[in-house]
């Protein structure tokens, strides 16, 4: 389902074409795949692997270049954008969330947290409290000494929904956020971008492949060697006409 | 160079080439055996090719640190060598009056050519002996009318030059024989130059004052037969004349002072028959008062001892880097091992065994190592150039020949050798190290697990620790390091040894499926067959077999008592070992703890035995390495118990030194292997304290970062990298912190050493020197130069002194009542009334009743029986290279202010004239370059000595002159003067001390190539290791720059860790040492500077190279393509 009204949107893709040039072969990740997305739509993109799921995450979150097409961020051009307005413009308005965690290893809970904060220049004193708030919205207050290590999977990706969160972004992408993770724990950690979603009004665009997560977003995406296939919504977004 | 710390250079190369087949052919024996696990290994090498450069860098430096010191050395002995065969030519042996057996006034010293006639009639047949030749030697001044220019100390030679067939013959420089006749004089090279005289010029040569006319008939090669015979000289000006010609000018027609030898068998042949011929003239002049010296062969094996000291001072300055190097070595393969766990993990799990892995990592290791050796050879030789062109140009006048580059090919095999060996053994170690690896962990690239041990922290566990580390070749050190220190119990540390050399295969063993008890056994397994290639440990083999064999079922359960009784008795130890449970955890390092403090005792007893400070060091070194690894297993914090313990381990490096501990460590003698020593331990314990604690040090820094905005991402991540991984990060900084401690030390005790002697001090307020040739005194030398029309307005005070070198006097010293006395020579300077007017030496001590310097010299002055003696007459150092036994009295004598008069009884050699003095006052230490002789009136010196009195003038001016114009003018005017300004003396010597610092500092900063290098290595593989994290914070949104800055942040902390470490260590101990007078005591409570420029300088370019070596990984970290490396695993 696509949004009606382009002011709304918060994701605005169009004939996003991405190839990757092995030397020898050359492989079309991406053919001129649309998407729009509206403010605090969570959506789910599925599809079998290598379909460019995960390309297209990264083209539109200003991760990966791409070489067609234009992507809209908050109607904001991110081809246009130099290296370090793209930082900067994740830094302030994005949050990622990875299957691996991705956590430094050699940081605290709350250090790891803090990270998104201390880079788009907040105070170190203000930074530490806010991480410790999102670690008390994760249920992880009292791991907030822990490192990455004396924490189970579960409470690590919760850490990284916490990271993720902190500094309030408007979008959210999340790369297969439970892949490493039993059903149970899966569950708890939807619970929580549900919660998110619902209270902060964020945008969230997840990559997966349990049918179980995206029946928790309001829209998914079927992708197929490089396309969208189809779209199916799977319950409907707040405020949206039924 | 024939030797190395004694050891014969044959036997050297002997060595390292057989070690290094044997290497070869097991590395064959292994890609045979197993070639598919020894081309992974190899396929490895060109994976990274920046890395595999990188670490070849690293492994090259021990080979270039042999090779340049081997090649200092084969340079140092080759140019010598050289030119000392072409000056002596085919004179191999002088005959001389044996001064020090029959003593006797200089002009009694002869020999009568009847003699000589004697002797070539005596050995006319003789095969090893081609002929002698009567030779008189004499300084005069000679002067070239033809162009004014004149040379104060020309050698003249006098031989029968129609006779010199034997010896070569004297020849002109186109190689045409010379025969002289009458007054004709061949002179040599560097007499021309100075004279600018050629072929019919008249000269003068000045004898007591009077001119004596002699013609050039040919310029002829420095030789001996030419008037080249002050070895060691830079410059030889001299000149040939017939025996007769000077015999009459001397009055000396029956004798002579010299009788060459020529050997049978040419230039370099005659050197082999030199012992025979000795002793053959040995046994012709028994009873006679002439000695024969071997000439030839005592410059030869002098200069090769010269070369050896070099090649092993070279080698000392370069263990520091060797000592670097072998930590790079060990990083590396820890952090190649790091890189390859998945990977050898899945080897394992598919049946890959240990062997396999270690196979595999010595084929990747030797690939490197053999890159490494060769390209360290080739860059080795390129640096031995640059070195010998250095000492050449920044140095030369230092030394006396011009050096040419020489490597022998046994050098560069050595040096080659060397370095593959040591690579190796450290491969092999890091290698079997990282085999070590939970399957499971290594595959899913985790943390190796951690045995839980049930003994952890029990005494129980503490025995069987020690149990096993005895078994597993701890026996084995401490008995043969016993059987070599105490002979005296050698049946004793002999029947330990003998088990001890079983425990190894015991433990082997019981690894192997063969000790395995019958529940986990395979049986029809076989025995390793390994241990048969040993030959000669075969029985001990055989008895392992039927200890392990016998022991392998039985219950691994005993009590604590029966495994301390184990310890004790090696044949019980055994069996416990061979029967214990396979699969229990135990502490190694508390086992090797107590190994470790069991060789401490025995370098204790070897300290005290032999006076000898290192062992002492290194034992109390070793038993707090102990202490350390006791408080680990018995879980005492780390922290705190290794802080405590290094902090305490440093305090000691100060303390004894001091002289704090002289009640315990009084007697000990420590040599230069201590500046080794202290840098390792010092370091390692200054390390520890870092590591351990820079995470108390390190949140302040990230605070201070916190107020630069923007930086402090990247401050928080650069130093949360380093403290977690403690061993790469603690190495690094040893590494660092060596090599800056070895150059901020040997810079800064260089310097203050430079500060103490030759400070201007040292000129003891005159300005100049002149020199005046015996023959040809001058009583009044100001009138002289007035007469010959040189400007003496500038003079403010002039000083004659005749002086009696070292050997040319008998110095006597009764005691002091407490035990026998003292004789040897030393220099007797006798100076006038103007010395003790005019002259601001300082004294160190004056004795009692004297309360200034300046009552001190009045007093001599006027009290023609008192004396003034110099700094170095209470200091042995340095006699090992005087020719003399010098007259050293002990410290104790002059050891304070007010110290109590003392005397000494002067002799002239060979008389029994005696003057008796006393001694005043003791100079300070700058005296020693310029006045180190015993002071007295001047008169008391040519009474004394009446056959020496060598004349000299010490000049004050007026300020602001031209001193070596001056210096010059004086020369130029007076023919038989040699003058010198004292600020030139001074600033030659310091210019010749600074070449020699930054000689040795630019070989020692080799070895900071290394650290950096290792720094490197670190930088790239944490892009490789930190990919995904990367790619992670630049998706949060850390900038390219931010990421950049966080790598080199972190190389900087380490770096800037090591860096300050080795230079506070370097600093203070210098401190401590030179004012305490460890190294010394002319330094003992002296002034001391630091220096400051030269430690910016260090540490700057140190740092800066660090920062440029972490730039390149720092780039390429900050490219990393985002989305890549959020997928890369």
């Amino acid at each position: 389902m696509a949004a009606d009204g382009n002011s709304d949107l918060v994701i605005d893709a169009t004939g996003v074409v991405k190839t990757y040039d092995t030397g020898e072969v050359q492989v079309q990740a991406l053919r001129r795949v649309d998407v729009r997305v509206p403010r605090g739509e969570m959506v789910a993109i599925m599809g079998p692997s290598g379909c460019g799921k995960t390309t297209l995450l990264n083209c539109l979150s200003g991760l990966d270049a791409f070489d067609e097409g234009q992507v809209l961020i908050n109607g904001e051009d991110i081809a246009r954008m130099a290296d370090n307005e793209k930082t900067e413009f994740r830094a302030l308005g994005m949050g990622f969330i990875f299957q691996t965690y991705n956590l430094l290893p050699v940081l605290s809970a709350a250090e790891n947290v803090e990270l998104p904060l201390i880079v788009s220049g907040t105070r170190p004193r203000e930074a530490r409290e806010r991480s410790l708030v999102a670690l008390e919205r994760v249920g992880l207050r009292e791991y907030a000494g822990h490192r990455p290590a004396q924490l189970s999977g579960g409470q690590r990706q919760r850490v990284t929904v916490a990271r993720a969160v902190v500094n309030s972004p408007s979008i959210v992408w999340a790369d297969e956020p439970t892949g490493a993770l039993d059903s149970a724990t899966a569950g708890g950690i939807m619970d929580l971008l549900v919660e998110l979603n619902a209270n902060a009004d964020q945008t969230q665009v997840i990559v997966t492949h349990a049918p179980e997560v995206a029946a928790r977003c309001h829209r998914t995406i079927y992708m197929a060697d490089g396309l969208i296939e189809r779209e199916e919504a799977t319950r409907a977004l707040a405020g949206a006409p039924a | 160079m024939e030797e190395l710390f004694g050891v014969s250079m044959n036997a050297i190369a002997i060595v390292v080439v057989a070690i290094t087949l044997v290497i070869a052919v097991l590395l064959a024996w292994v890609a045979f055996r197993n070639p598919v696990m020894f081309k992974t290994g190899l396929r490895n090498i060109p994976r990274r090719r920046a890395q595999t450069t990188l670490i070849i860098f690293g492994l090259m430096l021990a080979t270039v640190i042999m090779t340049v010191a081997f090649g200092t050395g084969d340079t140092l002995s080759n140019s010598v060598t050289g030119d000392l065969y072409d000056l002596l030519g085919e004179t191999d042996m002088v005959i001389s009056w044996d001064e020090e057996a029959h003593p006797r006034p200089p002009s009694e010293r002869v020999i009568p050519l009847a003699e000589v006639d004697a002797l070539r009639e005596r050995f006319a047949d003789d095969p090893d002996i081609d002929g002698f030749l009567a030779v008189l030697i004499e300084t005069l001044p000679s002067v070239n009318p033809a162009t004014g220019l004149n040379e104060s100390a020309t050698t003249i030679v006098a031989y029968d030059t129609a006779h010199a067939e034997p010896f070569g013959s004297l020849r002109d420089l186109d190689g045409a024989e010379i025969v002289l006749a009458g007054n004709e004089i061949a002179i040599n090279e560097d007499l021309a130059d100075e004279l600018d005289a050629e072929v019919g010029h008249t000269l003068f040569l000045l004898f007591e004052g009077y001119p004596v006319e002699v013609v050039v008939r040919a310029v002829a090669p420095n030789t001996f037969l030419s008037g080249s015979v002050n070895f060691g000289a830079s410059s030889y000006p001299g000149g040939a004349v017939n025996f007769g010609f000077l015999a009459g000018v001397l009055g000396r027609e029956d004798a002579t002072q010299w009788v060459a030898v020529t050997n049978a068998g040419g230039v370099k042949g005659g050197l082999e028959r030199s012992d025979a011929v000795e002793e053959k003239l040995n046994a012709a002049l028994e009873g006679s008062p002439y000695k024969v010296e071997a000439l030839k062969k005592d410059l030869t094996d002098f200069v090769a001892t010269t070369a050896s000291v070099f090649t092993t001072i070279f080698v000392v300055f370069g263990l520091f880097t060797i000592a670097a190097g072998i930590l790079l070595i060990f990083l590396i393969f820890i952090m190649l091992a790091a890189e390859r766990k998945p990977e050898m993990g899945m080897a394992r799990a598919v049946g890959a065994k240990r062997r396999h892995l270690v196979e595999s990592f010595l084929a990747e290791g030797m690939g490197y190592d053999l890159g490494a050796a060769v390209v360290g050879l080739v860059a080795g030789v390129f640096v031995t150039f640059g070195m010998v062109a250095l000492i050449n140009g920044v140095i030369g006048e230092a030394f006396v020949v011009e050096l040419r580059t020489n490597l022998t090919p046994r050098s560069l095999v050595i040096a080659f050798c060397l370095g593959v060996i040591s690579t190796f053994i450290v491969i092999f170690f890091a290698a079997v190290r990282a085999s070590r690896l939970n399957i499971v962990s290594a595959i899913r690239d985790l943390p190796e697990p951690v045995a839980t041990n049930p003994e952890a922290a029990t005494w129980r566990g503490y025995a069987r620790a020690v149990l096993n580390a005895s078994v597993a070749g701890g026996a084995i050190a401490v008995s043969a390091f016993a059987l070599f220190r105490l002979p005296e119990f050698a049946p004793l540390f002999g029947i330990i040894l003998l088990f001890g050399l079983i425990g190894p295969y015991v433990r082997v063993l019981r690894r192997h499926n063969f000790g395995a008890p019958r529940r986990e056994r395979i049986e029809g397994g076989g025995i390793p067959l390994w241990p048969f290639w040993l030959v000669p440990l075969i029985p001990f083999y055989l008895v392992a077999l039927l200890v392990v064999r016998v022991m392998r079922d039985r219950d691994p359960r005993v009590g604590f008592w029966l495994i301390v009784l184990g310890v004790l008795l090696p044949p019980v130890g055994l069996l416990l070992a061979a029967s214990q449970d396979r699969d229990r955890p135990i502490a190694w390092g508390a086992g090797y703890g107590i190994v470790g403090l069991a060789l401490a005792a025995l370098f204790m007893e070897w300290a005290y035995s032999s006076d000898s400070y290192f062992f002492f060091a290194a034992g109390v070194s070793l038993a707090f390495g102990w202490a350390a690894f006791t408080l680990r297993y018995f879980r005492v914090q780390e922290r705190i118990s290794f802080t405590v313990l290094a902090g305490l381990l440093l305090a000691f490096w100060y303390v004894a030194p001091a002289g704090t501990l002289d009640f315990l460590i009084g007697g000990l003698e420590g040599g230069p292997e201590m500046f080794f020593l202290s840098g390792i331990v010092m370091v390692a314990c200054g390390t520890f304290l870092i590591v351990y604690n820079a995470d108390i040090l390190l949140p302040p820094i990230a605070t201070v970062g916190a107020r630069f905005g923007r930086i402090v991402p990247a401050v928080k991540t650069a130093v949360a990298y380093p403290l977690t991984a403690r061993m790469r990060t603690g190495m690094t900084i040893m590494m660092i912190g060596l090599i800056t401690f070895s150059l901020v030390m040997f810079s800064t005790v260089n310097d203050n050493f430079g500060n103490i002697f030759l400070s201007d001090d040292a000129k003891g307020g005159f300005d100049t020197i002149v020199f005046v040739n015996s023959n040809n005194r001058t009583d009044d030398l100001v009138a002289a130069l007035e007469e010959r029309g040189v400007d003496t307005s500038p003079i403010v005070a002039v000083s004659e002194q005749r002086v009696a070198w070292a050997g040319e006097t008998e110095i006597f010293w009764d005691g002091d009542g407490s035990g026998p006395g003292l004789t040897g020579t030393f220099t007797v300077i006798g100076a006038d009334a103007a010395f003790f007017e005019a002259n601001e030496i300082e004294l160190k001590r004056r004795a009692a009743g004297y309360d200034s310097d300046e009552a001190v010299w009045s007093a001599v002055a006027s009290a023609p029986a008192l004396a003034v003696v110099p700094g170095e007459f209470t200091d042995t150092a340095g006699d090992q290279f005087s020719d003399f036994e010098l007259l050293k009295l002990p410290p104790e004598l002059v050891a304070e202010d007010g110290f109590e008069p003392f005397q000494l009884r002067l002799r002239a050699p060979g008389t029994t004239l005696e003057t008796v003095i006393t001694v005043i006052g003791q100079m300070d230490d700058p005296g020693d370059v310029f006045w180190n002789g015993i002071i007295v009136q001047r008169d008391v010196a040519t009474a004394a000595f009446p056959d020496s009195g060598s004349q000299r003038f010490v000049i004050k001016t007026v300020d602001g002159i031209d001193q070596e114009a001056f210096a010059k003018s004086i020369e130029s005017g007076l023919a038989q003067a040699s003058a010198e300004s004292f600020q030139k003396l001074l600033d030659d010597q310091r210019a010749a001390s600074q070449g020699f610092l930054l000689l040795f500092q630019g070989f020692m900063g080799l070895g900071l190539i290394i650290g950096i290098a290792a720094l490197g290595v670190i930088a790239f593989r944490a892009v490789v290791e930190r990919r995904q994290q990367i790619g992670m914070l630049r998706a949060i949104g850390y900038q390219r720059a931010m990421v950049a800055l966080s790598f080199i942040f972190e190389s900087g902390f380490v770096a800037l860790s090591g860096i300050v470490m080795g230079a506070v260590l370097g600093v203070s101990l210098s401190w401590v040492l030179f004012t305490s007078g460890g190294i010394g005591e002319a330094s003992e409570g002296g002034d001391f500077i630091v220096p400051w420029l030269q430690l910016i300088v260090i540490c700057g370019i140190a740092f800066a190279a660090s920062m440029i070596m972490t730039w390149f990984p720092a780039q390429s970290a900050s490219r990393v393509a985002v989305a890549e490396a959020l997928r890369y695993e």
